[in-house]
């Protein structure tokens, strides 16, 4: 299948350090990749590249064909691509349905001579961009916070918010980055089963996670980096079985690797 | 056109001492956003603050220059302190705009309370060397100008042992790197801090001193100072102290030379046009901003 | 309900001259209308952007220059001046804006300061154009066919009517999406990056109409003195129009219009002198910044949320 988003050969180094070497792999539409790795592997920095958070210093990225290497970050997310951020990312001085409408409307057609003349078309995009945010608060379950400030908010409820907001606009494809990571394990359940409802509904993923398990609960697809380059790449259950994965998680080869290495000797 | 070179060495001679003062008070404000990342506003009112301290003491002194000096240091230490242990230690560093707003405030309070106690009337200050000075062909230079630019140039030394060298100056610097591995390493944040407004306070005490036998001395003489020295602190790149020392003298000997042919609304005009023309090319400042550096 | 509250408060406003025919309070009611929407375009910047401006007392200086030159030095009319007031200085936003919201805050802040200051050093020393120290003395009424605005019941309309028609604007783009836009910014500028729009434009759109804005009431205010003069560049206006915000509130609209209407009145009431005056300020500032940064309106805001807090949980 065409992929909807695709990295060929990222780098990104800091004085001298390659926090990304050589980093390619594709997203098909309609499915949950994850992107995982231990502390430093490069994760963050390639999400960053990608959406033009960070220059990269080579490598291309395309979006459904279309190439946005290189673009600003704001040009990257008008043509289809919405993350998250690892620390949670609100506006914690405005209510929870201001924080999710801001987050479309860049995407609807009232210019800023409706916006300030109050146009029909103004009052068409601001109440289809409410009737989406009260839509988007049910689902993560924020609905009696909807009015007051998202400050107020549990960190893990705050995700949940910049998780709704990425999806306000619906993008081609959603990067969230540590969706769970801080957040009460009860929740998590929660959290996994939002994105696979959205995922149902045909929302195409790429997480960035920690929590192996996690990302093995929900992730078609899973690319392994580790010191900046892809280690592995495959389903949830190659991964698991991968030896390479299993040490640069643990630093040690475990002992079914070694049963199987000396069962090949 | 011809240019007397004569008048050209005086031009340059003037440009260097003013820009020397300059930099005594554009280090304070380096230093002071170094460690805190705050901008004092009411830094020129502690210039102010010397100046009038130097044209009280000199009298009770006798005339005598260095003992005046001193205590002029010392009245705007103290002043720093008290601005800092009141008002500073409560802001955060990323209070940037509350922290102008404040120290914008602490200006007004001082420099109206000393208008309305000695009247904005000017002062004459003058010191045991009157306006002797040394006289070379055509060049003559009152001793009390080099005398100023003696000792800022002096403090820049002594501010640079003491940065290098001392367990203080270490860990003023270590904070302004890095403020995380400064508190994991255990330098208290907060005596840090107060080391650097005194110190800086103090600079700017000097500045005053020196300035005060030159000039009038009023209250509203560190207003107009303190704009060119944030715009000095631009151009030398935020939190740079020598950044802030080269931008200072090049702007004393660009408006000094620039007053001695041009009239004078070019000359004040120029720091304005050098800060824009550095923003546009260069944004950091000519030389790297954040962490402080000593060349 | 709160779209006839206001009707009714302006159109009280607007009868102040039917109910006195004092001109000292009909001068300070003038005032009072100017500096509030001065206060208001700071707003704009400040309170809700988050870019604190001293460029402001530049703007302002520079629309009465704008204003007044372009009746005595160009033949042009008040309300010709009043146009050029707000070009000009729209078009000076663009040029520092630019170049200095590039580099982040902290620069920003003090380019705009050193703005001000080199605006001050142009009005005393480029003598040919703004005639120095000495001012332009003598600006005429303005007057709109045939009917002239000579007193200050009548120069009171100008005012009023401007303080209605600025207001109304900037209080239809701050509550605008646009409005909220800048609070985003202000708030949180990588993720307003992140959901596509570009911070750039909207500050310097910000920041251009808080500049037009502020010198179009700069350009008011010099014919309601009949003089301009570089003593029109004090400070003193900047730490008013600062004051008035901060007391209000950064970024709460209305708190700011009621600050500045209260704030013009009460150092007229009290009398003090001009440096007493000037130590209260500094005093106000310190304690506010100190005690409710977010003005009086953050702090009543505070407290509305410490209820909502109580409750939901």
């Amino acid at each position: 299948m065409k992929p909807l988003l695709e990295v060929r050969g990222l780098r990104k180094s800091y004085a001298g350090v390659h926090a990304v070497d050589d980093v390619s792999f594709a997203v098909v539409p309609g499915s949950i990749t994850g992107l995982i790795g231990p502390n430093g592997s490069g994760k963050s920095t390639a999400i960053d590249c990608i959406a033009g958070f960070q220059k990269s210093d080579a490598g291309r990225v395309f979006l459904d064909g279309a190439e946005i290497t290189g673009r600003a970050a704001h040009e990257v997310a008008r043509a289809g691509l919405m993350r998250t951020f690892q620390t949670v990312r609100i506006y914690e001085r405005l209510s929870l349905r201001d924080n999710l409408a801001i987050a479309a409307q860049q995407f609807d057609d009232a210019g800023w001579r409706d916006e300030l003349l109050r146009t029909a078309r103004y009052r068409r995009a601001v109440a289809a961009a409410e009737a989406r945010a009260r839509e988007l608060i049910e689902l993560v379950g924020l609905t009696r916070y909807a009015e007051a400030e998202a400050g107020i908010l549990s960190y893990g409820q705050k995700k949940l918010v910049a998780l709704a907001a990425a999806l306000m606009p619906r993008p081609r494809i959603v990067v969230l980055d540590e969706p769970v990571a801080g957040v009460n394990p009860t929740r998590i359940r929660d959290v996994e089963a939002v994105l696979r409802q959205l995922n149902a509904a045909g929302e195409t993923f790429l997480i960035v996670e920690h929590n192996v398990e996690f990302i093995t609960n929900l992730c078609h697809h899973v690319i392994v980096l580790d010191q900046g380059r892809k280690l592995a790449e495959g389903t949830a259950a190659e991964i698991h079985a991968d030896p390479r994965v299993l040490e640069a998680y643990l630093g040690i080869a475990p002992e079914a690797d070694d049963a199987q290495r000396r069962g090949a000797a | 056109m011809s240019v007397d070179p004569l008048y050209l060495v005086q031009l340059t001679l003037n440009g260097i001492t003013l820009g020397l003062l300059y930099a005594l008070i554009a280090v304070g404000l380096a230093l002071i956003f170094g460690v805190m990342e705050i901008i004092n506003f009411a830094h020129g009112e502690l210039l102010m603050v010397g100046a009038f301290a130097m044209s009280f003491a000199l009298p009770a002194m006798g005339l005598l220059y260095w003992p005046s000096v001193a205590v002029a240091i010392l009245a705007t230490m103290i002043a720093g302190l008290v601005i800092y242990e009141t008002l500073l230690v409560r802001l955060r560093p990323e209070e940037f705009e509350r922290s102008i707003l404040v120290t914008l405030g602490v200006s007004i309070i001082v420099l109206h309370v000393v208008q309305y106690l000695f009247t904005a009337n000017p002062r004459l200050v003058d010191t045991q060397y009157g306006f002797d000075g040394i006289q070379i062909g055509a060049i003559r230079i009152t001793f009390t100008r080099i005398i100023g630019a003696l000792a800022a140039a002096v403090a820049f030394g002594l501010l640079y042992v003491v940065l290098r060298h001392t367990q203080f100056g270490r860990a003023m610097r270590a904070i302004a790197q890095n403020r995380e591995a400064a508190l994991m390493v255990g330098i208290r944040p907060r005596v840090v801090a107060r080391n650097a407004v005194v110190l800086a306070a103090g600079l700017c005490g000097l500045a005053g001193a020196a300035l005060a036998p030159l000039q009038p001395v009023t209250p509203g003489m560190g207003q107009f100072l303190i704009f060119k020295a944030f715009a000095l602190v631009i151009i030398g790149g935020l939190g740079n102290i020598p950044g802030a020392i080269v931008a200072a003298l090049g702007l004393g000997l660009v408006e000094s030379w620039i007053g001695g042919f041009f009239e004078i609304a070019w000359q004040e005009g120029a720091v304005f046009v050098l800060m824009i023309a550095v923003l546009l090319l260069r944004p950091d400042g000519i030389f790297k901003r954040g962490a402080m550096r000593l060349g | 309900m709160k779209a006839i509250a206001l009707l009714i408060a302006a159109l009280a406003a607007g009868a102040l001259p039917l109910l006195t025919d004092s001109n000292y309070i009909l001068g300070i009611a003038v005032s009072a209308a100017i500096y509030t929407v001065a206060a208001a375009a700071l707003n704009l910047i400040y309170g809700y952007t988050g870019l604190l401006s001293f460029a402001q007392l530049g703007f302002w200086g520079i629309g009465g220059y704008a204003a007044a030159l372009t009746v005595m030095s160009f033949g042009g009319t008040f309300w010709q001046g009043l146009l050029w007031a707000a070009l000009v200085n729209a078009a000076l936003a663009l040029a520092i804006g630019y170049p200095t919201l590039r580099t982040g805050r902290h620069a920003f802040v003090i380019v705009t300061l050193t703005f001000a200051l080199l605006v001050n050093l142009i009005a005393r020393d480029w003598v040919e154009l703004t005639r120095g120290p000495l001012g332009i003395p003598g600006l005429p009424a303005p007057s709109v066919l045939g009917f002239e605005f000579h007193s200050t019941a009548r120069f009171y309309w100008i005012a009023w009517g401007y303080a209605v028609l600025a207001l109304g604007g900037l209080y239809a783009l701050c509550s605008s999406r646009i409005g909220r836009t800048l609070v985003a910014i202000k708030q949180n500028e990588p993720l307003v990056r992140a959901q596509g729009i570009s911070p750039m434009p909207y500050k310097l759109a910000a920041f251009a109409v808080s500049a037009a804005v502020t010198g179009t009431a700069g350009g008011i205010f010099a014919f309601h003195l009949r003089i301009i003069d570089p003593l029109f560049l004090d400070f003193y206006y900047m730490q008013t129009f600062l004051i008035m915000v901060i007391i209000g509130g950064a970024g709460s609209f209305w708190g700011v219009v009621a600050a500045g209407v209260a704030l013009s009145a009460l150092p007229e009431v009290l009398r003090f002198s001009t440096d007493f005056r000037m130590i209260i300020y500094g005093l106000v500032l310190v304690v506010a910044m100190l005690v409710m940064p977010n003005g009086i309106a953050g702090w009543l805001q505070q407290r509305r949320l410490a209820r909502l807090r109580a409750a939901l949980q």
